[in-house]
């Protein structure tokens, strides 16, 4: 045993069981963690230009300094600065939808997962009913009628995951509560609620942690598909898909121009995707050693 | 005899299989005496565990397939709500057979023990010197588990934690579910001479479910053999393991395997295929088994009733002192 001999903090980490990661998963992990630094950091960081103010020539092509790395938009604005500032965008709006996503399903779904019989029959019928609900077209007839709106589209997003979010934990619930320890804690006298929360959910957070990821992979897909179409982030503010949009006019004449917002966007499904794999090994190797 | 702590009358208890039902207990009744063991012993499916969990109210809440009456210490089981079946928790215990799997493998050994203390919602500080007494009468003292989780200990371990768990509490009984089964022979002798010290010091009544025999005649004042939801023989324990009446409970006293190379198991009879739980025989269930049934025994169920030995057996023909049959190769 080795935590034996380790003490305080250093005995935590060698608690926390990661497996080793691969270079892509390294890569990934880094990726994100570099992603959401420069959204945070944005505004300090020193020399980043404004990105809703002409830096530079229309449409220059990519060149080695900063604001230029990835050129500048028909209206010279620097297209680096639109990825970072598109990121904080988009970030804010995938982690308020998952946010919300969650929250609902939870909530739902430990309902289900615990009580069995009809609330599972209602939760079921509710999450299959909004698994064949396609997103973008909701949110597409949704503006249509409260005009362009991040807020609309955030909180239909959000709803549309809770389904997913449902399934999963009351899986979850399902499974944990046929384990010997729930019975033992009904044994030693706990009730309903502390059971869900203080024996159940505990154990479903790495399984949470390792589905998160790649849904929100799936938001950025739809949020920048949106966005593309003109139907999500109002288009003076920096946003992948807009970008994107902006570009395919230039492509014959400035192919380079697409590469920036095009790079953000596959890097960072690929990033989720990948990490979400990581964690879902990591509750492998757990579940081995429990 | 003093008033029984626990009281089982004609308890049955059935399980929805789809649109059928299976019977898993069937009008089973004992009593179970302050401070004293009662083993349960019979084959997979026959209804061991399921006892174990119905006399602790652990089936599934709002089960509507218990029939029959539970009484602990004067007052019905079924009628125990909220305070009350709170209470009774703290008073009737349970010690897993796989003691790893009972642990939330979120928490630390010092909370897994305190966690009945917690909930029953005794002072902090009672509670710290009621855990450092229970590790201590396992063998384990708050320094060797301090901050440690359930994988970090061994099987035999975790077992003495599990009791140590259920003792904190100082229940009147405890049902354990094949305590010794998933454990190495020398720590099964160790958690086994635990129990028994720990029965004697609390006058702890026992139930005490297990296949294996050689546990059970070790530890267990009486006896119930179980064959499909049936208890077929019960007695003090040293009757039934020096003249089983019931031809179930030779068989298995027969598969006892013991250190004797000359012995030669020949079985009675070809072996029989079992027969289904869920079709209804209106006869006795071994028949199918049985080298000594006859057209009796097809039709007419045989009640549990004395046997020369003592104790009651459920057969139309029990092997008595006088049975034509080998004597039984247990010593």
């Amino acid at each position: 045993m080795t935590a034996e001999t380790l003490s305080g903090w250093r005995a935590g980490i060698a608690r926390m069981r990661f497996p080793r990661s691969s270079f892509l998963e390294a890569f990934s992990i880094g990726f994100l963690i570099l992603l959401v630094a420069l959204a945070v950091l944005a505004d300090w960081i020193p020399g980043l230009v404004n990105p809703n103010f002409p830096y530079g020539d229309f449409s220059a092509p990519p060149d080695l300094t900063l604001n230029g790395l990835f050129g500048t938009d028909a209206l010279g604005r620097s297209i680096l600065s639109r990825v970072i500032y598109g990121a904080r965008q988009t970030l804010v709006i995938v982690i308020l939808a998952t946010a919300i996503s969650m929250t609902g399903g939870l909530i739902l779904g430990m309902i289900a997962g615990y009580c069995r019989g009809m609330a599972e029959r209602t939760v079921d019928l509710l999450a299959n009913t909004m698994a064949v609900l396609p997103p973008v077209l909701i949110i597409l007839a949704l503006v249509s009628v409260t005009g362009t709106s991040v807020v609309t589209m955030t909180l239909t997003l959000g709803i549309l995951d809770i389904g997913t979010y449902a399934r999963l934990t009351k899986g979850g619930v399902i499974s944990q509560n046929q384990r010997d320890y729930v019975l033992a804690a009904r044994a030693l006298g706990a009730g309903h609620g502390r059971i869900l929360f203080r024996e159940i959910l505990p154990n479903l957070v790495p399984t949470m942690t390792a589905v998160v990821p790649p849904l929100m992979a799936g938001l950025i897909i739809t949020e920048g598909s949106l966005s593309f179409l003109g139907f999500g982030i109002p288009a003076p503010a920096p946003s992948w898909g807009g970008m994107i949009a902006a570009s395919t006019d230039l492509i014959s004449r400035f192919p380079l121009l697409i590469f920036g917002p095009i790079l953000a966007i596959v890097l960072t499904v690929y990033a989720l995707n990948t990490t979400g794999d990581f964690l879902a090994r990591r509750i492998d190797i757990r579940e081995r050693q429990i | 005899m003093t008033a029984p702590l626990l009281e089982i009358r004609n308890l049955s208890v059935r399980f929805p299989r789809g649109r059928d039902s299976f019977l898993a207990v069937d009008d089973v009744s004992f009593d179970l005496a302050p401070s004293e063991t009662l083993g349960l012993v019979g084959e997979s499916g026959s209804g061991k565990t399921t006892i174990g969990r119905a006399v602790l109210r652990l089936l599934a809440p709002g089960h509507r397939g218990i029939v029959g009456g539970m009484r602990f210490r004067d007052a019905a089981l079924s009628d125990l709500r909220g305070g009350a079946l709170k209470r009774f928790r703290a008073e009737a215990q349970m010690v897993f057979q796989d003691p790893v799997s009972s642990f939330n493998p979120r928490r630390t050994i010092e909370r897994i023990v305190a966690e009945g203390l917690e909930i029953q919602g005794l002072p902090a500080a009672e509670t710290r010197d009621r855990v450092d007494a229970a590790l201590a009468e396992v063998g384990l003292s708050r320094a060797m588990v301090k901050g440690r989780r359930p994988h970090q200990f061994s099987g035999g371990q975790c077992q003495r934690i599990a009791i140590a768990r259920a003792l904190a509490l100082r229940p009147s009984m405890l049902v354990c579910d094949e305590p010794v089964a998933s454990l190495d022979v020398s720590v099964q002798a160790r958690v086994l001479n635990l129990l028994r010290r720990m029965r004697q010091a609390r006058s702890l009544g026992m139930i005490f479910i297990s296949h294996d025999l050689a546990v059970v005649r070790s530890i267990c004042d009486r006896v119930a053999v179980m064959y499909m939801g049936r208890i077929v023989e019960i007695g003090p324990s040293a009757a039934i393991f020096a003249a089983p009446a019931h031809p179930y409970t030779r068989t298995l006293l027969d598969a006892v395997p013991v250190p004797d190379a000359s012995r030669k198991l020949v079985p009675d009879r070809a072996r029989a295929a079992r027969a289904s739980r869920l079709e209804d025989g209106g006869g006795c269930a071994f028949r199918g088994r049985c080298a000594r049934a006859t057209g009796l025994c097809t039709t007419q169920r045989p009640p549990l009733a004395p046997v020369p030995g003592g104790h009651m057996a459920a057969c139309h023909h029990p092997l008595g002192a006088a049975a034509s049959a080998p004597a039984p190769a247990s010593a």
